[in-house]
């Protein structure tokens, strides 16, 4: 037998000595935490409070989400050639119930080095699954971490090749068949139908943030990344299209070399993106933002212009709110260093989400 | 503008709890509910039930004082409650290291133990842990902080950098010593499968 599997044997063992959980004097230590709680409640408050409602309240323009993330590429679908189309996946798909709408976002990051045949070069950086409810007032935005360990299940390779169905990070559902299989893995792991995807490339995201003319966010603290070339100071900074970009990415040196704080800022990024986005009434700007847009998007072919502009439209008379969520998790049974999907939690999640 | 907030039932995040602590200061006891228990049987095997309370006691107040200092990007507080659970536990070095003597002379209450527990304990390790008790006992300070974390907190190397303020590599380096060691007073020692 292994040290450490005897050592945990001996700890296992000096439970049995104790009462049983809770102990009683651990209520006790509660009251405490509680009165010094009560104490403090007259000191100032740090600048960084109150950060989920705030967070929300600067959410509010769901419209925006809608009006960025899904008319741009549509204008773009329908103006351009560049312009990238994909077909939903086939197959066994969850049905389609009303008039609710999901939407899979993608950022996608391209690996410069690889040249191979049949490997699309790119990893999906930053997965947002977007829920509108049937009467467009609600909108929630589920973040799954890319390092979330899920079934891929068989899809084809650009190549033409078959994968068969595994277990590995969802992110690599995009590496394999691109957005069709992200989009597949997507519906298969929430049992969510999928009715459009839209994926954008960091390379693209720097020119639009740089056509916006900068994002403005504001950092809980100072950031300091030679690695990454990265410095920020505490508090409100206007972030240029590299920067934005580079902030977004950073890991930092996080302790648990998981994926989650990667996220949230994104989610910032994402917010302060829309923002700038909804702010714009300038049809040259928009003009000029599509433009630069255009070679970076990839939506399947059933987002058409038509379809998209209603949507909008129906978006904003209804005056959409938007809550951004992360699917529940854990570290990863057999790797810490990558996350599962904790049940049934999160499988509640998707199931209300259905419901909306 | 509609302001719908969707009421979704997402178990939150510790670093989200510690923001909302700063504004409301009496959010911190959601983290006093999801950890003190647990911190709790992995003080109470260190240092006895006694002692373990108080100290779980005094692990939150230190860390509520301190949650304005808590880096936000740490969604999982775990290794910082361990890292103050380690100071807090370290001020009590000797009786730590007495516990383990002790306990290699009248061990363990298994007279309680069902013939089911034993099997999937194993038997053998039943005869072993006077031996285990005894190589704790003699370990230094910080090489028994780095394999109790691992072996009885379930930290991953990482977060057990995080919590003590040390290098991951100090973390390995430190790791195998305590094992050698352990299994020097096993009598098991092979050196092929020492790491390093």
């Amino acid at each position: 037998m292994d040290d450490l599997t005897m050592l945990r044997d001996l700890g296992r063992g000096l439970d049995r000595t104790l009462e049983h959980e809770p102990p009683a004097g651990l209520a006790r230590q509660r009251r405490r935490l509680l009165d010094e709680a009560a104490g403090g409640r007259r000191r100032r408050l740090t600048p960084f409070t109150g950060g989920r409602r705030a967070g929300w309240i600067a959410l509010a323009a769901v419209a925006v989400v809608t009006a960025a993330l899904v008319v741009v590429p549509t204008v773009l679908l329908r103006g351009t050639t560049g312009a990238h189309t994909v077909a939903p996946p086939a197959g066994d798909r969850p049905p389609k119930k009303g008039e609710a709408l999901t939407v899979l976002l993608l950022g996608s990051d391209r690996r410069p080095t690889s040249a191979r045949v049949g490997d699309l070069g790119e990893r999906s950086d930053l997965m947002v699954l977007l829920r509108l409810s049937a009467d467009r007032k609600r909108a929630t935005a589920v973040s799954l971490p890319r390092d979330s360990m899920v079934r891929i299940p068989q899809c084809r390779s650009a190549d033409g090749r078959t994968v068969a169905a595994h277990e590995d990070m969802i992110n690599q559902a995009y590496a394999i068949g691109g957005l069709t299989c992200a989009w597949k893995t997507v519906e298969s792991t929430t049992g969510m139908r999928v009715d459009h995807a839209v994926a954008v490339r960091y390379d693209g995201l720097e020119k639009l943030v740089d056509a916006l003319g900068g994002v403005e966010v504001t950092l809980p603290q100072a950031v300091n990344d030679p690695k990454a070339k990265l410095k920020l100071p505490a508090g409100r900074s206007v972030l240029d299209g590299r920067t934005a970009v580079a902030y977004a990415r950073l890991r930092f040196a996080l302790g648990d070399g998981s994926d989650i704080a990667r996220v949230k800022r994104n989610q910032a990024l994402i917010q302060a993106l829309l923002k700038k986005v909804s702010r714009l009434d300038d049809p040259a700007a928009l003009a000029a933002l599509v433009r630069v847009a255009a070679t970076s998007l990839t939506a399947d072919a059933g987002l058409d212009l038509d379809t998209m502009l209603a949507l909008v439209g129906d978006v904003q008379r209804a005056g959409t709110r938007v809550t951004f969520t992360m699917v529940p998790w854990r570290p990863y049974a057999k790797d810490p260093n990558r996350v599962e999907w904790r049940q049934p939690d999160a499988a509640r999640l998707f199931d209300r989400l259905a419901a909306l | 503008m509609v302001s719908l907030m969707i009421p979704l039932a997402t178990p939150r995040l510790d670093s989200d709890l510690i923001a909302e602590s700063r504004a409301r200061p009496e959010a911190f006891a959601a983290l006093f509910d999801r950890y003190a228990s647990m911190l709790y049987r992995y003080v109470s095997r260190r240092l006895g039930p006694e002692v373990a309370e108080d100290l779980v006691g005094e692990t939150f107040l230190v860390a509520f004082r301190r949650r304005d200092r808590y880096d936000l990007a740490r969604p999982d507080a775990r290794p910082w409650l361990f890292g103050i659970v380690s100071k807090l536990v370290s001020r009590h070095h000797r009786d730590e290291a007495a516990r383990y003597r002790a306990l290699t002379r009248s061990p363990f209450d298994d007279v309680a133990e069902s013939p089911a527990e034993r099997v999937e304990d194993g038997v053998s390790a039943t005869a072993v842990r006077p031996l285990l008790a005894a190589a704790l006992a003699r370990l230094s300070k910080g090489d028994r902080d780095v394999l109790l974390l691992i072996a009885w907190a379930d930290l991953s190397y990482d977060e057990v950098a995080q919590s003590l303020g040390i290098p991951v590599g100090t973390v390995r380096s430190r790791l195998n010593r305590a094992r050698r060691k352990v299994r020097e007073s096993l009598g098991h020692t092979n050196p092929l499968r020492d790491e390093e």
